[in-house]
């Protein structure tokens, strides 16, 4: 067991104060426990992590809820999550048949969220307190396409801000790996996403941008 | 969906959280105008907005903002100055404030926010966080600010984007080529594609701004649940039918 602490920072420009205020709804509430990963796992929402605080944005619980009403919501068509759609319709649905177990911890730092075996996502505070909104759904997304079978299959090109040379990166766009996923995702949300601000969809083309530009071996040879 | 247990009582003892709330973000050490700040805060605040009216509400705190002329800046960039460097998403946000203002003022200050040494990583370890991607999207979006007031013909922004055209960053450096090449003059452009043969970095020209219906897409998930199964998510905005 691990005890950690931590100053939350603004809620303003992640989104996290508006998503709090819609998600505060027992309808929504039981959507996210049931449909993402939460369910089963209580033990590892209590205790500060806001099982018992769930519209409490400046909690993890909540703040991760409102990563999956925009993972729910943003397309305009949202009952629409056919997968011949854009992923920003089918993400949720890629989500809910991937991960069986969505659990909180600590972590070391190191990382926002790790895929293990058997369909379990651990999420870590970064996760939390330093992704915005549609940050959290990207990653969600992410850490299903692990479970979904593609691990990283490369090395980050010279240069990458993610560190040149190290590993977690994929080879190409066409790997259809956990990163081309997630900038898939954030530039659909960029282009399309609904019922949100024009400032965080262009938070949305940044970070997408970011990934195209420096988690692929090979770059795509595109941008948003 | 997966049939899951009930929650059951654990046996172990899972990780135990404890949250300090902090102060507002902003200081306003250099501003008592107290409504102008509050409609700096508004602005931000809205740029997280979620509904159907949050790009209304969000314009129209921007508007409210664009009422009080070019000062607005110096309040802006002096906040931007006095945060944290690890309070990344703030410091974004204000860029992103200064870029949707548009003011021809804001090149200088967008300039050094672009110039400023980028500080070494310091989450090596990892493979999904890094702090030296937070600062490059701060600076990226600053591009965008000069992108903007390029196109609007404010000729200073145009320099910038050259002058950065040749930024150690690859992802500040791809962002100013494609912004130079979109709203430049003729003239820029033949500087450009000057800077970048002599640079040997003419491949930076092939990577082109897409629609993203051009690019390719994934092909769907591994599993298809049964339509009997699904359960359908509740309306977006269940307040619309509360009492």
């Amino acid at each position: 067991m691990a005890s950690c602490t931590y100053t939350v920072p603004d809620k303003a420009a992640s989104g996290d104060n508006f998503y709090g205020a819609v998600i505060c709804n027992q309808a929504y509430v039981d959507y996210f426990w049931n449909t993402y990963g939460f369910s089963g796992n209580k033990a590892y929402w209590d205790d500060g992590w806001g099982w018992d605080d769930c519209c409490n944005t400046s909690k993890p619980l909540a703040r991760a809820f409102n990563g999956c009403y925009a993972l729910t919501y943003s397309a305009s068509d949202y009952l629409n999550d056919s997968y011949s759609a854009p992923i920003l319709n089918w993400g949720r649905r890629y989500v809910r048949e991937n991960i069986d177990d969505l659990r909180c911890f600590c972590g070391d730092g190191t990382a926002i969220a790790r895929s293990k075996s058997g369909g379990l996502v651990e999420v870590y505070l970064g996760f939390f307190y330093s992704k915005d909104v549609p940050g959290r759904a990207e990653t969600l997304i992410h850490e299903s396409r692990h479970q979904g079978g593609k691990p990283h299959d490369a090395n980050f090109p010279s240069g990458s801000v993610f560190g040149s040379g190290k590993s977690g990166a994929d080879s190409s766009w066409d790997y259809e790996g956990a990163w081309m996923y997630g900038a898939l995702y954030l530039w659909w949300y960029y282009a399309e996403g609904a019922r949100t601000t024009s400032a965080l969809r262009e938070r949305a083309r940044q970070r997408g941008n970011l990934v195209i530009d420096n988690a692929f071996a090979t770059h795509p040879g595109f941008s948003i | 969906m997966p049939s899951k247990s009930f929650d059951t009582p654990f046996l172990a003892t899972p990780d135990t959280l404890e949250i300090r709330q902090a102060e507002h973000p902003f200081s306003f050490r250099n501003s008592k105008d107290e409504k102008l700040n509050a409609l700096i805060v508004d602005a931000i605040n809205r740029m997280g907005g979620v509904g159907d009216d949050a790009e209304e509400n969000y314009r129209r705190a921007l508007n409210s903002l664009t009422k009080r002329g070019p000062g607005v800046l110096d309040v802006i960039v002096a906040e931007y100055e006095n945060l944290p460097e690890d309070s990344y998403l703030d410091r974004w946000s204000l860029v992103q404030l200064l870029v949707e203002l548009r003011y021809p003022e804001a090149v200088n200050p967008l300039n050094r926010i672009i110039a400023a040494r980028i500080p070494a990583e310091k989450l090596r370890k990892s493979h999904d966080m890094s702090t030296v991607a937070e600062e490059v999207m701060i600076r990226t979006t600053a591009v965008e600010g000069l992108v903007r007031l390029s196109a609007d013909g404010v000729a200073e922004a145009r320099d910038v984007l050259l002058k950065y055209a040749a930024h150690r960053t690859f992802s500040i450096r791809r962002a100013c080529v494609q912004g130079l090449m979109q709203t430049g003059t003729d003239d820029d452009k033949r500087k450009l594609r000057r800077l970048l043969k002599e640079r040997k970095e003419e491949a930076l020209l092939k990577i082109k701004q897409v629609d993203v219906r051009s690019v390719p897409q994934p092909i769907g998930g591994r599993f298809v649940v049964p339509a009997q199964v699904k359960r359908e998510a509740p309306p977006p905005d269940l307040r619309a039918t509360k009492e």
